[in-house]
């Protein structure tokens, strides 16, 4: 039995974040303005009626300043017996007067405060929660959550077990859509569900030891291709989102000043693909949807007049509303999720996502991976290769706010991120970050990368498994056949990588391969020091190591049992193994190539298969 | 000359939206038009909505619906 599982999450934000400096362009700032205040309470009670109407049940997250609004509280409670509504906080919305005055700072976003401020912002919140309901809240969240926050709050609060933890791949990318002024750098993370560790949030726990005793939730339902390339703000499960990316055809108003007419059915495609997700995921699938106040307000947004922005909110929900009179979908409240996931997943399960491109036309096909130990993405349109990859086995611990090295930037580091660091095309030198392989005849070569396919997935003997489409690779006087299988073992922290040769046009040929791994280590566009990595090519005990100097050199090591890299600042220590025999290589980079390559060649024939390991391991 | 204000609905610079850039433009009542604070476009009403009617370009399957069996089944 398959179940999509949607959280609908409101917030009565008193000051929303875009409204006092959009729509009061012109006035001075005043967030304790009365018109404001009214015009964000009708917008919250708007978007309950959009789900009551509809059969479904919300998330109410109080913002602190909604604490101090006697009418917001009241509209709490009479949801919650009415509609079965759970009354929940949120550290989003703390701006209001109170807040101001005793913190005496604009600073709203909770994981950026130092972490004496954090525990007192959040012991101010949750206290005015209990004294206005009588309770603690069972589930809370921001757009982000860092571990020391969560750490804190599950201990000193236990009745929080759900928590909005992360936006996906919100980082760079949006930072930039908005001149960069938007400080949410917090990509690397899981697109879904996931039960965070204590030591870093976007790392999912690997037992209960590092169980930070929350389940996390993504802010929003993304688009698993086009916001790993786009803004993310575009492209997820918020109907606003869809019409800021201009991913819709406009209604029109008829004489009575109705609006009709409107169409966005990529909103229902992403909500669709979201519940297809099920089939890799032993029938479970789930959606997430939260619009804060401001991307509803009486003045427009995004070119959409006000009357745009309400229908599409409606639109949303019908849709949810209608999948769940038939059947195929669960409304749940955050908590109420906490419970069933806690019930469904082991720690170990992975996350799977065999995600199309539903927007541009194109055929092109990602898979995404998600566990304690990884998160990769493979990609189909460049043959299978991996152009993400994110050591999770290294649990770094990475503390985030005033007072540490990283005020703003909440991201977990890649090895491989084909956007930042290029990926198989660069313009000039060599490749940037991607994990593919090289096929040479005759002195001609082709990379993987070049030969678009698809997948499709299969899980056996406690693997995750893509097996691709076969490609065929045409020299000037051979064609062959390959097919390429990667596997994910549970609960370990490697991937192995099957090139199969399923046929020859010269039975009797020889072609070499090169199973490659180009990495760096890095969290955002700009590249990092690069001299603290050591390489390594490892036989028989014996070591050939190399400090990174940028000095272009090379080290190749016949039957070598492991190449490897070793990466101090980010705990982690990848290398590659071959089952085949082989050579095994390491190289380094340059100032004008700043990477590292590690890999095998070895030679293959036809029905050969040449299969090599990517291994992630914590290293202090 | 006057200082311009926003528009009545926070038209954003088309130009820039190509470039995955959200900038609201400002509105110059004098000359009517709209006007990027980034880049160099400036244009009337008519042209800010003709060119985000052409900023859609890339969105090939916008106003596709695609079914639960659509998502693996590919043209080749
Ligand atoms: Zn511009």
């Amino acid at each position: 039995m398959e179940e999509f599982i949607v959280n609908i999450i409101h917030r009565p934000e008193m000051v929303p974040e875009y409204a006092e400096k959009v729509t009061g362009h012109g006035k001075a700032e005043d967030i304790g303005r009365k018109a404001l205040l009214t015009e964000s309470l009708d917008i919250f009670k708007t978007q309950q009626e959009a789900a009551h109407i509809n059969g479904l049940k919300t998330t109410i997250q109080m913002t602190y300043a909604s604490l101090f609004n006697d009418e917001a509280v009241e509209l709490a409670k009479e949801h919650h017996e009415k509609y079965g509504d759970e009354i929940s906080l949120t550290l989003l919305g703390l701006p209001c007067e109170e807040f101001r005055a005793k913190y005496k700072t604009k600073d709203f976003c909770i994981w950026m405060f130092d972490m004496e401020t954090k525990k007192s912002i959040v012991d101010d919140v949750f206290g005015k929660f209990y004294e206005r309901f009588g309770f603690y809240p069972e589930s809370t969240g921001s757009y982000y959550m860092d571990a020391d926050l969560t750490n804190y709050i599950k201990e000193k609060y236990p009745s929080v077990k759900c928590a909005v933890a992360t936006c996906w791949e919100e980082g760079p990318k949006a930072y930039h859509t908005c001149n960069n002024s938007w400080y949410t750098l917090m990509d690397g993370g899981p697109w879904a569900p996931w039960i965070p560790s204590k030591q870093n949030t976007h790392a999912p726990a690997a037992n209960e030891a590092e169980d930070s005793g929350i389940v996390a939730i993504p802010h929003l339902s993304r688009d698993l291709i086009a916001c790993y390339d786009g803004n993310g703000s575009n492209f997820g499960t918020h109907p606003q989102n869809v019409l800021r990316g201009m991913i819709y055809k406009a209604g029109e108003f008829d004489a009575e000043g109705n609006y009709s007419g409107q169409e966005y059915p990529y909103l229902y495609n992403l909500i669709d693909q979201y519940r297809y997700q099920a089939k890799f995921n032993n029938g479970y699938a789930y959606n997430m949807m939260f619009v804060g106040p401001g991307w509803m307000n009486k003045m427009g947004r995004w070119e959409a007049p006000y009357e745009l922005l309400r229908q599409s909110y409606f639109d949303g929900c019908a849709y949810y509303g209608q999948l769940k009179k038939e059947g195929k979908l669960k409304d749940m409240t955050m908590a109420e999720f906490a419970d069933y996931y806690r019930q469904k997943k082991s720690y170990t399960e992975p996350e799977c996502a065999l995600w199309r491109d539903i927007l541009y036309g194109s055929d092109k096909q990602l898979f995404w991976y998600c566990d304690p130990f990884m998160r990769a993405c493979v990609n189909m349109n460049q043959g299978g290769a991996i152009v993400d990859l994110r050591p999770y086995v290294s649990k770094l611990e990475w503390k985030v706010g005033i007072g540490t090295d990283h005020v703003q930037e909440a991201g977990y580091p890649f090895l491989i991120q084909e956007k930042y660091r290029a990926g198989y095309f660069t313009h000039y030198a060599g490749e940037g970050t991607v994990r593919s392989a090289k096929l040479c005849y005759n002195g001609e070569e082709v990379d993987l990368c070049q030969c678009r396919t698809h997948a499709h997935f299969e899980e056996a003997n406690g693997e995750r498994k893509l097996i691709l489409d076969p490609v065929d690779i045409e020299f000037y006087d051979l064609t062959v056949k390959l097919q390429t299988v990667i596997a994910f073992p549970e609960g370990g922290s490697d991937i192995r990588i099957e090139r199969h040769i399923l046929e020859m046009s010269n039975p009797d040929a020889e072609v070499s391969i090169n199973e490659y791994m180009v990495a760096c280590y890095g969290i955002t566009e700009y590249p990092e020091d690069m001299t603290c990595i050591t390489l390594n090519a490892a036989k028989d005990g014996k070591n050939e190591e190399l400090q990174y100097a940028y000095k272009c050199r090379e080290c190749n090591v016949e039957g070598a049992d492991e190449v490897s890299a070793l990466i101090p600042p980010i705990h982690t220590k990848v290398s590659m193994t071959c089952d085949n025999a082989a050579t095994g290589y390491y190289r380094e980079g340059y100032a004008f190539s700043p990477m590292f390559t590690l890999g095998y060649t070895g030679a293959i024939k036809d029905k050969e298969v040449f299969s090599t390991w990517l291994k992630l391991e914590k290293a202090n | 000359m006057a200082q311009a204000g926003k528009g009545k609905l926070n038209y954003r610079c088309p130009s820039c939206f190509l470039r995955d850039l959200d900038i609201d433009m400002f509105y110059d009542k004098d000359k009517k038009e709209y006007y990027c604070i980034r880049c160099q476009y400036t244009g009337s009403e008519e042209d800010v909505q003709e060119k985000n009617q052409l900023a859609r370009f890339r969105y090939r399957s916008m106003l596709k619906r695609y079914s639960m069996e659509d998502f693996e089944k590919f043209e080749d």
